[in-house]
């Protein structure tokens, strides 16, 4: 009896034992992470939510050494302010600090010399739509900078606006009413649209600020202005949430590109100074930002390294596309507050990282990657984060796809040309845009280029148009409809109503700056990505049009009925679901109130 | 503890005299008292203290505008010196109002049938189930809302507006129900949307309290009502409903007041505006916590001293409405009615 329990007893203690090993056990195999974290700490950041898909994919890659960071996409403003408030460890902003804002607001003021800025990822800002007609979603859409920028401040108001129209001659717009949705929250990417807007069309834009009361205070602006009509949401994700909704047919928002993929919608084109209209691929956005005008006062801190993108607006490459921007961490460059020199070392590592492997995966993120003037500035800027473990990083080893031997940006040199139908006039390419690149749109046969054998599956996106291109091209790195689309289309009535406000248009046949870099870099080219539909061959160069669907095919026998209103059903505000709510409603009332009625009835019989 | 106790008067005595009552503390009721009165003190100054802070905080903001034009103001420019919290504090009331409408009907069905109908292991199951309701966190509401209710709910805010319009409450601006084309954006993004989301917030709160109140309806007078023929319904109009009047109105009140300081399920519907719109359907609005939640980390200075005003005048506001609450149920006390 004893010597039982006294056996319990000691099992007891194996067990417990055993336990607390098995614990201890549990808590090393748990710890590697917390064994590293000694040489990194948990480091936080805040702001761009532009830029939060490339960064969210930084820290989770950065998870497997050890390293721990925190963001929150609440808005560049944001991260501006609790960067100087030092509630986090770096920020991401679109744009620099505000030390002369041009809006009104008050000034930010970050100690000089606190701080240093590093380009991390370009991309362009897109405008994701929710359109359809005839029941059948629009993924080719194009409209001018004018439009876009008539969109935003309220002066077209209907998709079927004559000067949308003009720009969509393959397209039958629809009588619904345009409903832009812009940021609520502080952003960078209102402040870049804003810039754009400006730059290019300030008449539209003054108009604007005058009738939103913010007059006189109308620089750039980070705050959106609102009028009725729009819809504000908060942040990228907010815009892009709202647009993908099935009841926001008719919208249309400001969001990064790599929204726009990850909820499958598409893309406006948008017109650039060539006379093209493009989409804001990586490629696109790599060519444009060869004009992007990078300060290179290593002395001044304040604006070394930032963007000054008057360049990228004019660009009259026909791969441009205007929209393009870096975004840009804001990393500190003193030990203050609760930055010290321990969260520096794992700072440095994060961004050591952001500059070089992570910009490999940008492209198929949506972004575009950096080019190498740019990582090795930024490499530079590194080595001030207070207890940085400096180090000397191969660029070539980054397998950054705009990297070539030669110093070029290879990325850029490899652009496909944009193709024939993308140019502004009669034609209209029926491919579809960002998230949606594999759903081609039906076009009118007006609008389509002819065709002589539409079989054909590589001819480079068919171009015989009477206009007399490709010829130049096949050399071997050039592009398919390249070179040389010579000025007039030869088309009929080109654009009735001249849609680009002012730009150069059809006249401009690009060619300049094509740079069909020759066979030099050839060897290099296979770490090209290309995420979207274009599946490019980077040796032939040659562009199939719409990789999923050929293209001619798809859309012939569409042939858009030009009657699409009339089809729609009259709702009259009835339908069968409204009957059953309003019946429902009825029976409930009813059954409340029937027992009372009829207890009253009843009560007041009984004495009678 | 002092308590008065009621002597029965005298019968044989015409003119009853009340014994005097001597109160004498033991030195644990004393500590008692002196625990429970430091506690209350202890909430009451903190209500003050949060209530001063606010107001210092606000001081500098209110001193750029002033007072009065701080209340009138519908705009939100504080850089410049123009803002004002009308529009926000419109926004707020609309919204704290539709989430009560919407909220006290099924909240109080809810408590009804839980407590008067119910079978028992239905009525287990049913409490259950609100108090989940309760604990779901808001964000989760939210995002509910924005993902599903939004596209669902905008039938219904075109059937209102289209049948009901002409109320100026549910005229929505550039609707047009006759145009097939119509895009029904107009009604997304509302006060209406964002207040039947709150609501899903408020009823759980509202229908504890009433639940609660129903439950100690005294077996006898639910009994009496039955044994003199009264149906299940005669019985909750005339036993249930009195005896819980008080319990309804602050367990209602409870719920305004929670609707007013809702934030996030706000923050991820409603489309931020600083005009005075009182069209409930139409999208556009604004509360004073999303006012504050959404531009506390992008403003300094007289913006964020801006926004502690708008706080300020949100605390003012709640605390209307709670002592509204109060005075109301502490008149009609619960069972008052039906005992006299």
């Amino acid at each position: 009896m004893i010597d039982r329990h006294h056996s319990t007893r000691r099992r007891s203690v194996v067990v417990a034992a055993l336990l607390t090993l098995g614990f201890a056990l549990c808590l090393c195999i748990g710890a590697p992470p917390s064994a590293t974290a000694r040489s990194y700490q948990r480091i936080s950041g805040e702001g761009s939510s532009w830029a939060a898909n490339a960064i969210d994919a930084m820290r989770v890659n950065v998870r497997k050494f050890g390293i721990t960071v925190d963001y929150n996409p609440s808005g560049s403003t944001a991260g501006r302010k609790n960067f100087l408030n030092g509630t986090v460890d770096f920020a991401a902003s679109d744009i620099p600090f505000q030390l002369n804002p041009e809006d009104g607001s008050a000034p930010e003021k970050p100690a000089p010399n606190s701080y240093a800025y590093i380009p991390v990822v370009a991309g362009g800002t897109s405008f994701m739509y929710n359109l359809q007609i005839n029941g059948k979603r629009v993924t080719n859409l194009r409209l001018s900078g004018q439009n876009i920028s008539k969109i935003f401040t309220g002066t077209i108001t209907m998709w079927n606006d004559p000067a949308i129209q003009a720009d969509n001659p393959g397209l039958v717009m629809p009588a619904r009413t345009i409903v832009p949705v812009v940021r609520s929250d502080g952003s960078g990417s209102s402040a870049q649209f804003t810039m754009w807007m400006i730059s290019q069309y300030p008449d539209i834009w003054n108009d604007f600020c005058n009738r939103a009361g913010k007059a006189p205070a109308c620089g750039y602006t980070s705050f959106y202005p609102t009028i009725s009509g729009m819809i504000a949401q908060s942040g990228d994700l907010g815009i892009a949430g709202y647009v993908s909704q099935g009841f926001a047919e008719g919208a249309i928002g400001y969001v990064n590109y790599s929204y726009a993929l990850g909820s499958q919608f598409p893309v406006v084109k948008l017109l650039n100074k060539a006379g093209y209209y493009t989409e804001p691929t990586p490629q696109n956005v790599a060519v444009s930002l060869l004009q992007a005008k990078i300060n290179t006062d290593a002395t001044d801190p304040a604006v070394y390294l930032t963007q000054q993108l008057d360049g990228v607006y004019n660009d009259t490459d026909s791969r441009n596309y205007p929209l393009s921007s870096y975004s840009y961490f804001i990393l500190p460059t003193t030990v203050a507050g609760q930055f010290n020199t321990d969260k520096g070392q794992t700072l440095g590592a994060f961004t050591y990282y952001a500059m070089c492997e992570a910009q490999q995966d940008s492209a198929s993120l949506g972004y575009s990657p950096l080019p190498i003037n740019l990582v090795q500035a930024g490499f530079d800027q590194i080595r001030k984060i207070p207890g940085v473990v400096v180090k000397d990083i191969d660029v070539t080893t980054c397998h950054n796809p705009t990297f070539s031997p030669d110093g070029s940006n290879l990325l850029a040199d490899t652009a496909p040309k944009p193709q024939a139908c993308d140019q502004q006039g009669a034609y209209q390419c029926p491919d579809g845009t960002a998230g949606v690149s594999n759903v081609p749109t039906a076009i009118l046969a007006s609008a389509q280029i002819p065709v002589a054998a539409p079989t054909g599956d590589a001819t480079p996106a068919a171009t015989p148009t009477g206009d007399g291109t490709p010829a130049a091209a096949p050399s071997g790195e050039g592009t398919p409809a390249a070179n040389g689309t010579p000025a007039a289309n030869g088309t009929p009535a080109a654009n009735g109503a001249p849609a680009a406000g002012g730009a150069p248009t059809t006249t401009t046949p690009a060619g300049g700056n094509a740079s069909p870099n020759g066979s030099g870099s050839k060897a290099f080219v296979p770490v090209l990505l290309v995420p979207t539909g274009q599946n490019c061959d980077p040796d032939s160069g040659t562009c199939p049009a719409a990789s999923g669907a050929p293209a001619p095919a798809a859309a012939a026998p569409a042939a858009v009925s030009p009657v699409a209103s009339a089809v729609l059903p009259q709702s009259s505000g009835w339908n069968t679901s409204l009957a059953l709510m309003l019946l429902i409603v009825v029976l409930t009332i009813g059954l409340v109130l029937a027992p009372a009625v009829a207890w009253r009835h009843l009560s007041n019989k009984a004495p009678a | 503890m002092t308590t008065t106790i009621d002597v029965a008067p005298d019968v044989h005595d015409a003119t009853p005299q009340p014994r005097g009552l001597q109160v004498r503390r033991s030195r644990g009721d004393r500590a008692f008292f002196g625990g429970v009165s430091f506690s209350g003190l202890v909430v009451l100054s903190i209500m003050v203290a949060v209530g001063l802070f606010l107001a210092i905080q606000a001081a500098q903001a209110l001193r750029v505008t002033g007072i009065w034009s701080f209340l009138v103001t519908a705009e939100w420019e504080t850089d410049r010196g123009k803002f004002g919290i009308s529009a926000v504090l419109l926004g707020t009331v609309l919204i704290a109002a539709v989430a009560v409408a919407v909220a006290f009907p099924i909240s109080l069905g809810t408590a009804l049938f839980i407590t008067e109908v119910a079978p028992n292991w239905l009525r287990s199951a049913l409490i259950a189930l609100v108090d989940l309701m309760a604990a779901v966190p808001s964000v989760v509401y939210g995002l509910w809302g924005l993902f599903l209710l939004e596209g669902q709910i905008v039938g219904l805010s075109r059937w209102i507006n289209t049948w009901f319009g002409w109320i100026p409450l549910f005229k929505v601006a550039g609707a047009d129900p006759n145009s097939p084309l119509a895009s029904a954006t107009v009604y997304t993004a509302s006060i209406f949307i964002a207040g039947v989301v709150v609501a899903m917030m408020v009823m759980p709160i509202q229908c504890v309290v009433m639940r609660e109140v129903f439950s100690q309806v005294p077996v006898g007078e639910r009994e009496g009502a039955f044994a003199l023929g009264s149906t299940r319904w005669g019985m909750i109009r005339v036993v249930a409903l009195p005896f819980g009047r008080g319990g309804i109105i602050g367990g209602s009140m409870l719920g305004l007041g929670r609707a007013l300081g809702e934030t996030i399920a706000v923050l991820l519907i409603l489309s931020p505006s600083f005009n005075i719109n009182f069209h409930i359907l139409q999208a556009g609005g604004n509360s004073v916590s999303y006012l504050i939640a959404s531009r506390y980390n992008e403003t300094g200075g007289v913006g964020l001293s801006a926004l502690f005003a708008a706080g300020l005048a949100l605390f003012a506001v709640t605390l209307v409405v709670n002592s509204t609450a109060s005075w109301f149920v502490a008149r009609s006390r619960s069972g008052a009615s039906s005992e006299a």
